[in-house]
C-alpha cells in the first residue's frame, strides 16, 4: 500500500473525485441530517469541495496565476462568516423553541 | 485609477458604519437620527450614482459601471431607501399594536446598508471572486434580518430555513462557478465566455449556478423557502426580500447570462421558457389558497420571478431594457402593496387576507392605493404592471415562444382572480360594526401616496422606458466592442 501511494502521485482527475465525493456527502448530509447544525456541517463540507476545486484547477489548469487560491481563501473567509451568523440564528431559535429537529420546524403551515 | 466610479458603494458602506457607530453614541430618545442617517446616506449614494461618470472601469476591469449597473444600482437603492422609510415606525416603537423583540433601529440599518453595499459590488463585478463575495455580502445580513424578532418562533425559524437554504444555493453556485474556472483557467467573466465551449463539464456547471440562483430567485422547483420565510419574517424585511432579493438574483443572472455565456445565449431560451411557465403558473395557482396576506405576496412575487426571467430570452440583449423596467414597475408595486400591509399590521396586527374586510369604509384612500398596486401587479391597463408585462411578453414572443405568451396570458387572468379576492375584501365585504378610520404616520403616508401616483406614472409616461432603453443600448454597444 505504501509503495503503491508513494510510486502514484495523485493527478488532476483524482483529486476531482476527491472533491465531488466531499460535495456528494455534503448533500447527502444535508438531505438526512435532522440537527440543523449537522445540516450547516454538511453545507460546509459542500463550501470546500468548491473551494478545493479551485484550488485544484489553479494548479493543473492555470498554474501561471495564483486567482484558484486567492478564490479559496475568499470562499472560507465567507464560509466562517456564514457559519457565525446560521449558528447564532440557531442559538436565539434554540432559547425559544428547546429544539433545532428541522423536522419540528413546521409553525407556519396554512 | 479613478476611485469616482466607486463611490456610490463607498456612501453606502460609510454609511452602514455611521449608522452602526451612531447607535452606539445616541440616547434612546434620539434613536430617530439612526434613520435620518441611512436615508441621508441612500439618498447621497442615488446622486453618486446619477452623477457617476458611465463606462469605467477599476481593479483591471474586475469592477465596471455601464448603463444597465447603472440603472440596477439606481433600482437596489430605490428599493433600500423604501424600505428604510417602512421600517422605521415598527423599529422605533410606534406600531400602535406592541410588537416584542424588535428594534435595534442602529443595527438593522446598517445590516441593510450592508447588503445593498454587496447587491452594488454584485452588478459591477466582472470576476468569479469579486462576484461570489458580493453575493455573499447581499445576502448573509439577509439571514440575520429575517430572524430579527429574536422572541418569536416563527421569525427564527424563517432564519433557520433562510440560512440553510441561502448557504445550499451559494455552496452550488461556488461548485458551479469552480468548474466553469477550471475548464476557462480564468476568473474573469468575458474570459470564460470566449474560452468555453459546451460539453458535459460546461453544462453540469451551468445547471449548477442556475440551480444556486434558482433559490435566490424562487424559480419552480427552488421555490419552497419562500412562504414559510416571507411569512416569518418581521413585514419591512418581507418587503424587502421580496424585491430586494429578488433583484439581486436578477442581477446575478444578468452577470451570468449577458456578461458571461452572451455567446451560448440562444442555446439557454428553451430552457428558460420552460422554468418560466412553470414559475408563474405554480406560484399563481397556490396564491388562490393562501390566507395569511404575507404568504399569499410571496406566491405572488415566486410569480413575478417567473415573469422577470423572460427578459432573458431574447435572441439578442433587447430583453434586458424590457427586464430593468419591469424590475422598477416591480419594486415601486409591490413595495406599495407592502406599505399598506406593513400599515395595517401596525395599526391593528392583523395577516389575514378576511381581516382586511371593509378598510374601503373606513380608510377608503389606504385602499384605494392598495388597489391600484394590486392591479398593477395583475396587469391591468393603464396601469404600469400592464405596460411591463406588454415589454416582457414581446420578448418572449421575439424569441419564438408564442405559448409561452399564451400561458402568460392565462397566468395574468389567474392572478386577477386572487388579486380581487383582496379588492372584494376591502370594497365588497362589510366592516365590522365597530370599526373606526385607522390612523396612518406621515411618513408612512406619504410613501404609500407617492408609490401609488408612480404606479400609475410609469404605466402612462413612457419616459422611463425609453431611459432603460437607452442604458441597455449603451452597456450592449460597451459590451460589444
Amino acid at each position: 500500500m505504501l509503495e503503491f501511494l508513494a510510486a502514484h502521485k495523485p493527478g488532476h482527475v483524482e483529486w476531482l473525485l476527491l472533491s465531488a465525493t466531499l460535495f456528494a456527502i455534503g448533500l447527502y448530509g444535508v438531505l438526512t441530517r435532522r440537527n440543523a447544525v449537522g445540516i450547516l456541517i454538511s453545507v460546509e463540507l459542500m463550501l470546500n469541495s468548491a473551494a478545493l476545486n479551485f484550488v485544484v484547477f489553479n494548479r493543473f489548469v492555470a498554474p501561471a496565476a495564483c486567482d484558484g487560491q486567492i478564490t479559496a481563501i475568499f470562499v472560507i473567509a465567507v464560509a466562517a462568516a456564514e457559519v457565525v451568523v446560521g449558528m447564532a440564528i440557531f442559538v436565539a431559535l434554540f432559547r425559544h423553541r428547546g429544539t433545532i429537529d428541522v423536522n419540528r420546524m413546521n409553525t407556519m403551515k396554512d | 485609477m479613478n476611485f469616482w466610479l466607486m463611490l456610490p458603494e463607498l456612501v453606502v458602506i460609510a454609511t452602514a458604519f455611521a449608522a452602526g457607530g451612531a447607535d452606539l453614541l445616541v440616547a434612546d430618545r434620539s434613536r430617530r437620527a439612526l434613520a435620518a442617517i441611512a436615508l441621508g446616506g441612500i439618498a447621497a449614494a442615488f446622486t453618486a450614482a446619477l452623477a457617476a461618470p458611465l463606462g469605467g472601469a477599476l481593479f483591471g476591469g474586475r469592477f465596471i459601471v455601464d448603463g444597465a449597473a447603472r440603472w440596477f444600482k439606481l433600482l437596489f437603492l430605490l428599493a433600500g431607501f423604501l424600505t428604510v422609510v417602512l421600517s422605521k415606525d415598527l423599529l422605533e416603537g410606534r406600531a400602535r399594536v406592541r410588537v416584542r423583540g424588535i428594534g435595534f433601529p442602529g443595527e438593522y440599518y446598517t445590516l441593510l446598508l450592508f447588503t445593498l453595499a454587496g447587491m452594488m459590488c454584485l452588478i459591477s463585478a466582472t470576476d468569479i471572486v469579486t462576484l461570489y463575495v458580493s453575493l455573499e455580502l447581499a445576502t448573509l445580513p439577509l439571514f440575520v434580518l429575517a430572524a430579527w424578532r429574536r422572541d418569536d418562533a416563527r421569525s427564527g425559524e424563517a432564519g433557520l430555513k433562510y440560512v440553510i437554504v441561502g448557504a445550499l444555493a451559494s455552496a452550488f453556485i461556488l461548485y458551479g462557478l469552480g468548474i466553469l474556472y477550471g475548464l476557462a483557467g480564468s476568473t474573469a467573466l468575458a474570459a470564460i465566455g470566449r474560452a468555453v465551449a459546451p460539453s458535459p463539464a460546461f453544462w453540469l456547471a451551468a445547471a449548477l449556478v442556475l440551480a444556486g440562483v434558482g433559490f435566490k430567485l424562487t424559480i419552480v422547483p427552488f421555490h419552497m423557502w419562500a412562504a414559510d420565510v416571507y411569512e416569518g419574517a418581521p413585514t419591512p424585511v418581507t418587503a424587502y426580500l421580496s424585491v430586494a432579493s429578488k433583484a439581486t438574483g436578477l442581477a446575478f443572472l444578468f452577470q451570468l447570462f449577458f456578461r458571461m455565456l452572451l455567446p451560448h445565449l440562444e442555446a439557454w431560451t428553451p430552457l428558460l421558457a420552460i422554468l418560466a411557465a412553470t414559475t408563474m403558473t405554480l406560484g399563481n395557482v397556490v396564491a388562490i389558497v393562501q390566507s395569511n396576506i404575507k404568504r399569499f405576496m410571496a406566491f405572488s412575487a415566486i410569480s413575478q420571478a417567473g415573469y422577470l426571467i423572460m427578459g432573458f430570452m431574447a435572441p439578442g440583449t433587447d430583453g434586458v431594457a424590457a427586464m430593468i423596467f419591469y424590475l422598477l414597475v416591480y419594486i415601486v408595486t409591490n413595495l406599495a402593496v407592502f406599505a399598506c400591509i406593513i400599515w395595517y399590521s401596525n395599526e391593528t396586527g392583523r395577516e389575514r387576507i378576511e381581516e382586511y374586510r371593509g378598510l374601503a369604509r373606513t380608510n377608503p384612500l389606504m385602499a384605494l392605493a392598495m388597489m391600484v398596486a394590486l392591479f398593477s401587479l395583475a396587469g391591468i391597463p393603464p396601469l404600469s404592471g400592464f405596460v411591463g408585462k406588454f415589454f416582457l411578453f414581446s420578448i418572449a414572443s421575439a424569441a419564438g415562444c408564442h405559448w409561452l405568451v399564451a400561458v402568460a396570458a392565462v397566468n395574468t387572468t389567474i392572478s386577477l382572480y386572487y388579486y380581487l379576492r383582496i379588492v372584494r375584501q376591502m370594497y365588497i365585504e362589510p366592516a365590522e360594526e365597530d370599526a373606526a378610520p385607522l390612523p396612518s404616520g406621515r411618513a408612512l403616508a406619504a410613501v404609500i401616496g407617492a408609490l401609488a401616483v408612480a404606479v400609475v406614472l410609469l404605466g402612462i409616461v413612457p419616459w422611463f422606458y425609453a431611459q432603460a432603453h437607452a442604458h441597455a443600448a449603451l452597456w450592449t454597444a460597451a459590451a460589444l466592442r
